[in-house]
């Protein structure tokens, strides 16, 4: 049987309001992921990759939100972080079982093989106490990879867009995936976007019209730019089609950043959780 | 089923799931329009008929053909274990949830004052490894709760499901009958209509469980009609040869490493752990050596549960030894649709 050992590197929380949306979102997005652990943060990292598609995420959440009582301890005082690399369904499991938990913990544990030990205690129909553990193994990243790991800076888009009802989008672009392996996601300040496909037989384009622009960080740079022209990236569809599938809720926030044949990046809130999400151009 | 012929013996025969199940697929349009169902054999036809008598003066007759079987004997006396424990179903079943569907085993713990359901995984090795999880339970939970020996079995998961499945649909609590691990375990649902034994197969104890914890495991069901029947001579005893019983010591440990397996043949349908001679060293209690799924090409492995090989403590090694492949019966029907692993094979 396993021997519980405390690790060099302790981390405990608990959990006082369970919400396993968000690790099931992350499940949606990426097979394997990073979880940082900071002070007063937690991050679901996807790095870019070739292995995916050139894709990167970065999720946030501030742990005060979730948690009642929050500890780590990272590798130095001035490297006060933790680098976890897991199986985003390992988890997303584990903390199903927690939905109608009484109390939730989640701790950072080294037997033979470093773990988030995730403890529940569950209340059942006989109202009797039940303990139920998952150990999720996870490789701990050393510093020297830190670097790769960091937040991706947002570039400046050229165009910057509210995005439409997400399920729409994705019953959409799921037909399109039948008819062409790339998608062209265009749009302007005129609050339109479009999403098209192009084939030797067969172009279709589906319109979204008054969506809004969110207020541009630069004013001298949406002066410039004529409202009605398009900014537009050609990207993978299946890589929007899997970050679609991983909302199963309607943001709070959705907006759309377009750098011309570059990249598109999605940046999203949902009520405490932010996620970004970054698609390049296909090459 | 009744045999209406002039022979009043018992008939033992098999119907295929795939022919039944469809004729008592609509529950509900059956209880409105049925009003009396029949079921009798044309033995002179091989066939079962199943005949519905619907309102209206309709009548549906169902011809099902059957073949003539002889299911293995089971020798268990679930009632001599040290460890019995009966629950509701739907107490295992909210434990059942806690595992993923690749864990092919789990571990039933107990001592006098918990039980513990956990996963039996291998050590993770990478970040792609299972979680392990475990869950205990109060015995509070329990129906009845009688724990004379402490006790840690591992058996198939898979089987477990089903079973639950099965015993959901009547209601009755499940009880569980076992004692050491290597000794089979039983699972019994005892209804008003109906008595349900599923003996299942559980991992011997080794000193050293490293690799491929594969088992065998098996369910044979019987209702009430046919009750277990034993060799005189072998009386009540779990642990003797019974011609008709396949006896098999489960290891989850692999002796000879380098070896491939090459009497794959009949056996491999049922994605059972082949039985090895173990060359040599006589006193290994662990005589069979199992293999890896990859050494198996195409065997279905754990997926497929009609094997009725029934894991035991032989206290008869030196037979096993010069006669390896004594009481290994063949799979009859490879094409047979084993998923529910509800069936002998033979």
């Amino acid at each position: 049987m396993p021997h519980w050992a405390p690790v060099n590197l302790p981390a405990a929380f608990l959990l006082h309001s369970v919400t396993p949306g968000v690790s099931n979102m992350i499940a949606k997005l990426a097979k394997t992921c990073t979880l940082r652990i900071s002070p007063d943060k937690l991050n679901f990292i996807l790095s870019d990759k070739v292995a995916n598609g050139g894709v990167s995420m970065w999720c946030e959440l501030e742990q005060e939100n979730f948690f009642s009582e929050f500890q780590m301890e990272g590798v130095s005082a001035e490297n006060n972080e933790i680098y976890l690399e897991l199986t985003s369904e390992n988890l997303s499991r584990a903390l199903k079982t927690a939905q109608n938990a009484r109390a939730l913990k989640i701790k950072l544990t080294n037997k033979h093989f470093p773990c988030l030990t995730v403890s529940i205690e569950l209340l059942s129909v006989s109202n009797s106490s039940r303990i139920v553990t998952h150990d999720i193994p996870v490789r701990v990243i050393p510093r020297k990879l830190w670097k790769d790991l960091r937040e991706p800076t947002v570039p400046d888009a050229d165009v910057s867009i509210y995005l439409p009802v997400l399920k729409t989008m994705k019953s959409i672009v799921e037909k399109m995936k039948n008819i062409s392996n790339h998608l062209i996601i265009e749009a302007n300040l005129n609050g339109e976007l479009n999403l098209k496909i192009e084939t030797e037989l067969v172009c279709v384009t589906t319109h979204f019209k008054d969506l809004g622009n969110p207020p541009s960080a630069s004013e001298d740079a949406s002066q410039d730019r004529n409202p009605g022209q398009m900014a537009e990236v050609r990207i993978d569809i299946r890589r929007l089609l899997q970050f679609l599938a991983g909302q199963q809720v309607n943001p709070t926030k959705a907006v759309c950043n377009i750098v011309s044949n570059k990249i598109v990046h999605f940046d999203l809130l949902h009520e405490d959780v932010s996620l970004q999400y970054f698609i390049p151009a296909f090459s | 089923m009744n045999d209406n012929d002039s022979t009043s013996s018992n008939l033992n025969c098999k119907l295929g799931m795939k022919s039944i199940l469809p004729i008592f697929r609509c529950l509900n349009s059956l209880e409105r329009n049925v009003e009396k169902c029949k079921i009798f054999t044309r033995s002179d036809k091989c066939k079962v008929v199943i005949e519905f008598l619907c309102r209206h003066g309709i009548r549906r007759t169902h011809n099902v053909c059957f073949q003539e079987s002889q299911p293995l004997q089971v020798i268990f006396e679930k009632n001599m274990c040290s460890n019995t424990l009966v629950i509701q179903p739907r107490v295992l079943a909210e434990a059942i949830v806690l595992f993923t569907s690749s864990q092919e085993e789990v571990t039933l713990a107990v001592t006098p004052l918990s039980v513990c359901l956990k996963s039996s995984s291998d050590e993770p090795v990478d970040v792609t490894s299972s979680v392990y999880s475990e869950m205990f339970v109060g015995p509070d939970e329990f129906d009845f709760f009688q724990i004379g020996v402490d006790s840690e079995i591992t058996f198939c998961f898979k089987e477990l499901k089903g079973i639950l499945t099965f015993s959901e649909a009547t209601h009755a609590p499940i009880a569980i009958h076992f004692d050491f691990p290597g000794k089979p375990m039983a699972l019994s649902i005892d209804d008003m209509l109906l008595e349900a034994n599923f003996i299942l197969a559980t991992l011997a104890d080794e000193p050293s469980r490293a690799s491929s914890p594969q088992s065998l495991c098996l369910s044979p069901k019987q209702k009430r009609s046919e009750p277990l029947s034993s060799n005189s001579e072998a009386g009540k005893n779990v642990t003797s040869k019974a011609p008709e019983c396949i006896l098999r010591k489960v290891a989850p440990k692999r002796l000879y490493p380098k070896e491939t397996l090459t009497d794959v043949s009949a056996l491999e349908n049922c994605g059972s752990p082949i039985m090895k001679r173990a060359n040599g060293d006589r006193s290994e209690v662990s005589e069979s050596s199992v293999s890896d799924t990859e050494e198996v090409p195409g065997s279905p492995y754990l997926r497929k549960f009609s094997c009725m090989f029934f894991g035991a403590v032989s206290s008869n090694r030196q037979e096993r030894f010069n006669h390896p492949f004594d009481g290994l019966a063949t799979a009859s029907d490879s094409e047979e649709d084993m998923n529910d692993g509800s069936f002998s094979t033979f």
